[in-house]
């Protein structure tokens, strides 16, 4: 099976060059491709010159915009799965075995911090938002999922076909949504406990109002899903693998 | 028909056009809660038009008709700079892709 590992990176010179050296340990680096989300540093010549396959974006677009042309490229290049592994040093190269030997049971695997065996530091407050919203997504997917929010994540052969049509873009659409979609695309989703770093850049949001803003956000786009359609992208995805069924 | 039941169908017809482009993925959801927020508010005076009378009488308002027309023009304000804003950034946007795109294709050719 070839595994793609997608690394979404913007303005991240100071994590990117120890976390690519962390995963060449793990993965060999011409299997990495690293999409620079329009970053104004020298994320992107950091990245190729550690030996990554680089696609820079002219503009900023975002976590889900970035991790949609990972997709297109996997397909394009004809690999089975994708790993989405964050640039900025949160995510451990040792679990990607974990990951990927999880990938026959499942579409989609995610690591989770929050599952039984993982660990994470976290406030009181951080693990309450976390316990509603994973009971809201796992009534949703009627699956039980403790950390929909990780992106640390792989998606197998049926999710990056649909992945690759469509993938959400907005704020947090891109771990909760993405979720959502391929739970209704009758994909299979599982989770494995993995151990996470603080991030190395970046201030970790902890305020009352950030919480509130966020767990609405999530709780927006559960509420969302539930009336929406399929997008016209994926309706058409279905349709051609329909007639390909029955013909 | 009563005037307040013809403002609550309309007010009802905005939600259910919001609704429906949020359904079918033509609306981004970043608008959509402005939208919803509008129409809600347009249901809620239209269903409940005492409110609109209490407020302005806090303001010391007389006609609390003004308060609605003053009311509506400054969020319609608030929503058409909103919109400026947003042009400004995708002809930004929109710039930089061109010029990118221009110098790429540039040096393809030289090769």
């Amino acid at each position: 099976m070839r595994v793609l590992v997608a690394v979404p990176a913007f303005n991240e010179e100071a994590a990117i060059g120890d976390s690519l050296d962390a995963l060449a340990s793990f993965h060999a680096l011409s299997d990495v491709v690293v999409v620079d989300d329009g970053s104004a540093d020298s994320t992107a010549t950091i990245a190729r010159a550690r030996g990554a396959t680089v696609i820079s974006h002219a503009i900023n677009l975002g976590v889900g915009a970035a991790m949609g042309t990972a997709f297109k490229y996997a397909v394009a290049h004809q690999y089975d799965a994708v790993v989405q592994f964050d640039g900025d040093g949160q995510h451990r190269a040792e679990h990607l075995r974990d990951l990927v030997s999880a990938l026959p049971n499942a579409d989609i695997v995610i690591g989770s911090r929050y599952s039984e065996g993982g660990q994470f530091p976290a406030s009181a407050a951080r693990r309450g938002v976390q316990r509603v919203i994973s009971w809201a997504v796992s009534a949703y997917t009627r699956t039980p999922l403790t950390d929909a929010t990780s992106g640390f994540r792989i998606a197998g052969p049926r999710a990056l076909e649909v992945f690759a049509a469509h993938y959400p873009v907005e704020w947090l659409g891109d771990t909760v949504e993405s979720v959502v979609i391929a739970s209704r695309h009758g994909l299979v989703i599982r989770e494995i406990p993995v151990n996470m770093n603080e991030r190395a850049g970046g201030v970790p949001s902890q305020s009352i109002s950030r919480a509130t803003l966020y767990t609405g956000r999530i709780l927006f786009i559960l509420l969302l899903a539930g009336i929406r359609s399929a997008p016209p992208q994926l309706r058409a995805l279905k349709r051609r693998t329909l007639s390909e069924e029955t013909s | 028909m009563t005037p307040q039941g013809l403002a609550i169908a309309m007010a009802v017809v905005l939600l259910v056009a919001v609704v429906l482009l949020l359904r079918s993925y033509v609306l981004p959801e970043k608008y959509a809660v402005i939208w919803i927020a509008a129409s809600a508010a347009a249901i809620v005076l239209s269903g409940w038009p005492g409110l609109l009378d209490r407020v302005s009488q806090f303001f010391g308002i007389s006609e609390p008709i003004n308060l609605l027309f003053v009311g509506t023009f400054f969020v319609i304000l608030l929503l058409l700079m909103q919109v400026s804003l947003e042009l400004a950034r995708t002809r930004d946007e929109l710039r930089k892709i061109v010029q990118r795109l221009a110098l790429d294709i540039q040096s393809k050719n030289k090769e």
